[in-house]
């Protein structure tokens, strides 16, 4: 018993003399590393980890806030979500990274808000995320509603003045064209019809063919629907012989939309960003070429950045604090945050990020920037379950 | 009803009871982490075992049960979901759906009997398969349920995360849910209608022929097991707090199968073994999986570890345990081997009332272009033995298969007195008194003794004094020393004699004996003839005897029938039929001098 006594005396005194340990900033990440959603995921989770070790070689945030990661895979899946996210609050995170579309992040919403920890979905663009997660949940990237409403102002710019639009009620990211309808409508634009299919389709004949019978042609087709549907879509469309302009969305923001060849030749579609020189996208992507030796070929990769200096400016604001409560609200008051892609702004949002919306034109397999344009608030949709 | 001792089903019911208050007490004090990671245990524990009712029992495979837990899940969770929040996701739900909000506990019993009854309804269609074709057609189950899950946007959400659901699973509501889905798979297996099915499973021809209507019987176990699998749904959507149809598909179907097939599957220590050996693995390669670093080497993340060691175990499982960690027996069967002294009360054999010949008219049975039985008329009177000889491939066999309802005639009628009996199926003839016994014996071979015996009882003449009736035909068959061990491990001679047991355990007046002396040396057969000679003549059984040892035949039979490639070519005592030129034709070719 005296040499327990003396064992667990010198223990405590060895525990008060040690210097103050420098705090640490725990992150939980719940990400899609396998499955349908780590084609955003894995990039998300490259360009975070970049941030990460460029912070903590720095000395951490502000210099003395070092960051730790814990990652678990939820395979694009909303039950392994919701399981991997109460296991990381077990394990006592400040903030909880979540999978990249609304649908796995929403399977979260119990947890994060009964556990009070600020959420954050990795590339999730559904406005109704934040709104129906509650104040702990945030986005970090355009909304679809923003999105739309660029497109569809672009496309009218453009002298386009019919529409016609293909979605799938699968996901609410894929429900975006919703949006643009409504958008184009409101402008004077004629929606010539719409078409509904389910993700992982593979077969778009039956679609084409019913748009290729439309007499007169729809000026432009405009779609959410990402990979493997997409290419299927596209190809189906110009094989049938619509030369319509075909609009996407930021999930065809992958190396395999520039690879299509003639196919992908003229598709435009919104995206968080556009490397012009000098600007913040390309210092990130000659940093991102010289840390891994290849160049960035999709935009998510500054997306995770982007995220990591969210949450820095978040630490900095609340004075070096990693309690939750405290880092949420230093989030929701973020304003003007430099991203790798953009400017980034929480104040005065429920939660969805204002952030710069790009439009892309695939143009000999590269792309080409078509314009950053502010969309008008006045056309924004309010956002909705759809 | 229980078939088994209390010997085994106290200390099984006690020892799963003790096992989940201790785990879940001793979770509690772990913290709250553990306590997750035994909830989630219980809960797919509750799927194991519920899997394991239907297919552990029937040996039929079944891929689909997940939809009963997709079924449970959505319909509990429809009637707990926050009136508002079904309102905004929702918003075509009827109005009686929208404004209803209840408690887990009357959710989970609504969604249990909802589940209850579209099993049943798929059951009854499902029942008509057999083997490999009720296997896949349990994979077209579930993918059809996951199609209607995902195309009934309006009350499910699709495929978008059903969320918003109250989570109000606990450790405590999964352990009591486990707790009851484990006595009930418990008593089920050793339940007359468990027992019934696990016959069929080891033999479906000879459980027929004893009386056993296994198609009743899988639907019994189908839908009890649809039960438990609804149970586990609502309880996983209530801990979740959101699910997806893809929650009920192929990942979690290989996971709950993987434990069930790695444990085995048809005994319920086999469903928590491998619960508890999956759980395990897959809980350390979990944490592996996000990377670790060992003695300064770092091990970089892997995602997908965990699927690729339950793959390993399943093939470790398969090459040194192919019947699972557990094998066939329950803990409590090995450890209590012998839980009763098998006491033989005065023999309650009864002489039989039915005096009723047995006659057949033109029995005829094509195969294909084959004739094999060609327009044999016969008849067997209860008292007398009669033999049924011919070469091999004269029809003897088919025309027993025939007489016995295994076989449909292409042709020709059997009655007895008034009532016709062809068209009958087997267990429909075994219960009108004609029991039989196979050329290629055909035992319960993972089932004791006196299971395969007592079955029949219970499965013939309404299960009146099951008991007694498979005990006096055990003894008086010789084999009521063997009666706790398995039949599969018996000498060939002694499964001969459970064989016969078996069927005089049906309480028949007639009697098939098909081959009964083959493989028994002369002083077996002796002992045989004994016994057949005392059946006749102190019970009044008729017995139809089909044998190739003619020493047998003609000491036994009062009169015999001939056959030679599907004709009745002759009929007699045993001296007539010795002396019939016919006969000697057929057996020893044609006269050549």
């Amino acid at each position: 018993m005296k040499k327990f006594l003396l064992i667990s005396t010198m223990l405590g005194a060895a525990a008060f003399s040690m210097p103050a340990a420098a705090e640490t900033l725990r992150i939980g990440l719940a990400t899609a590393q396998s499955g349908g959603l780590a084609g955003y995921d894995s990039p998300v989770v490259e360009g975070f980890h970049i941030a990460v070790d460029e912070i903590n070689a720095a000395g951490g945030i502000g210099g003395n806030v070092m960051i730790e990661l814990i990652e678990k895979d939820v395979r694009s899946d909303a039950a392994q979500t919701s399981i991997a996210a109460q296991e990381l609050v077990d394990e006592g995170v400040s903030v909880l990274i979540l999978p990249c579309d609304a649908d796995p992040a929403l399977a979260a919403i119990g947890i994060v808000s009964s556990a009070e920890i600020p959420a954050i979905s990795t590339c999730a663009s559904s406005p109704t995320l934040p709104m129906i997660g509650g104040e702990y949940m945030f986005a970090n990237f355009p909304g679809d509603n923003v999105q739309a409403t660029v497109s569809a102002s672009w496309a009218y710019e453009q002298g386009h003045t019919s529409a016609y639009i293909v979605y799938s009620p699968d996901t609410q990211y894929t429900t975006m064209p919703l949006y643009f309808s409504e958008v184009f409508e409101k402008l004077g634009g004629t929606m010539l019809g719409q078409d509904t299919h389910s993700i992982g389709q593979q077969d778009f004949s039956a679609i084409a063919t019913r748009i290729a019978a439309l007499s007169p042609q729809p000026d432009v087709i405009m779609t959410s629907s990402y990979e493997p549907d997409f290419p299927s879509m596209l190809k189906a469309l110009r094989a049938a012989g619509v030369t319509s302009q075909v609009i996407g969305s930021d999930g065809i923001d992958s190396p395999t939309t520039f690879s299509l060849g003639d196919v992908g030749e003229g598709v435009v579609f919104t995206t968080a960003g556009h490397a012009t020189e000098g600007s913040p996208l390309a210092a990130f992507n000659a940093k991102y070429e010289q840390i891994t030796g290849n160049p960035s070929e999709t935009v998510f990769n500054a997306v995770g950045y982007d995220l990591v200096k969210v949450l820095e400016a978040a630490v900095i604001a609340a004075g070096g604090s990693t309690d939750p409560k405290e880092l949420r609200d230093a989030i929701a008051n973020l304003e003007n945050v430099q991203g790798a892609t953009s400017l980034i702004t929480y104040k005065g949002t429920d939660g969805m990020p204002v952030r710069e919306v790009t439009l892309i034109r695939v143009k000999d397999g590269a792309r080409e920037l078509v314009g950053q344009p502010s969309p008008d608030a006045s056309l924004i949709p309010a956002p909705r379950m759809q | 009803m229980l078939t088994s001792p209390r010997q085994h089903i106290i200390p099984s019911v006690l020892a799963i009871v003790i096992a989940i208050v201790l785990a879940s007490l001793l979770a509690s004090a772990l913290g709250a982490a553990s306590e997750r990671i035994l909830t989630v245990f219980f809960i797919s524990l509750i799927a194991v075992v519920g899997m394991g009712v239907y297919s552990g029992n029937s040996g039929i495979l079944s891929f689909g049960h997940l939809s009963f837990m997709g079924i449970g899940a959505y319909t509990a969770s429809l009637l707990t979901l926050p009136a508002n929040l079904k309102v905004a996701t929702l918003p075509k739900l009827p109005d009686w759906l929208a404004t209803t909000e209840i408690g887990l506990f009357p959710a989970s019993v609504i969604a249990i009997m909802f589940t209850v009854f579209v099993a049943l309804l798929i059951g009854i269609a499902l029942g008509k398969l057999e083997g490999s074709a009720a296997t896949i057609s349990t994979l077209g189950l579930l993918i059809i349920i996951h199609g209607v899950l995902i195309g009934w946007r309006d009350v499910t959400r699709g495929s978008q995360t059903f969320f918003g659901i109250p989570r109000e699973t606990t450790l405590w509501s999964a352990a009591i849910g486990c707790m009851f889905a484990l006595i009930i798979a418990r008593l089920y297996r050793d339940s007359v209608s468990g027992l019934r099915l696990r016959a069929g499973r080891e033999n479906a021809i000879a459980a027929s022929a004893v009386g056993v209507r296994i198609r009743r019987e899988r639907l019994v176990s189908w839908v009890l097991s649809a039960a438990l699998m609804a149970l586990s749904g609502a309880l996983i959507a209530h801990f979740l707090g959101a699910i997806s149809p893809k929650k009920f598909f192929f990942t979690d179907t290989f996971l709950l199968l993987a434990m069930l097939i790695v444990g085995g599957m048809s005994t319920v220590t086999g469903a928590v073994t491998g619960a508890v050996a999956i759980t395990v693995v897959t809980e350390v390669l979990r944490r592996f999986e996000g990377g670790f670093s060992v003695g300064g080497f770092d091990m970089p993340a892997v995602f997908g570890t965990t699927q690729i060691g339950i793959g390993a175990i399943i093939l470790f499982a398969m090459f040194r345990k192919p019947e699972g960690l557990a094998g066939l027996k329950e803990w409590e069967e090995r450890v209590f081997s012998r839980p009763h002294a098998v006491k033989v009360t005065a023999p309650i054999e009864q002489p039989t009332k039915d005096t009723q010949p047995l006659i057949a008219k033109g029995m005829t049975m094509r195969f294909g272009g084959l004739t094999a039985v060609n327009d044999v008329s016969i008849s067997l009177r209860p008292g007398e033995i009669m033999g049924l000889i011919g070469p091999n491939g004269s029809g003897k066999t088919t025309l027993m298969n025939m007489l016995s309802g295994v076989l449909e005639p292409s042709s020709g009628k059997f009655h007895r007195g008034e009532e016709l009996l062809s068209g009958l199926v087997s267990h429909e003839i075994a219960d009108r008194g004609i029991a039989r016994t196979f050329q290629n014996i055909r035992l319960f071979p993972n089932l004791t003794v006196h299971q395969n015996v007592l079955v029949a009882a219970l499965s013939t003449k309404g299960g009146v004094n099951a008991a007694a009736r498979a005990d006096a035909a055990l003894e008086r068959m010789g084999v009521i020393g063997h009666a706790h061990d398995d039949a599969g491990t018996l000498s060939y001679g002694d499964q001969r004699r459970v064989e016969i047991a078996r069927a005089l355990a049906c309480l028949p007046s007639l009697l098939f004996l098909d081959e009964p002396a083959a493989g028994m040396n002369r002083e077996e057969t002796d002992s045989l003839m004994e016994t057949l000679r005392m059946l006749t003549k102190e019970l009044g059984i008729g017995v139809l005897l089909v044998d190739h040892d003619l020493k047998l035949i003609n000491q036994l039979c009062d009169r015999i029938a001939v056959l030679n490639e599907g004709h009745l070519i002759a009929e007699g005592s045993p001296s007539e039929i010795r002396n019939n030129p016919a006969v000697i034709e057929a057996y020893l070719g044609p006269n050549k001098d």
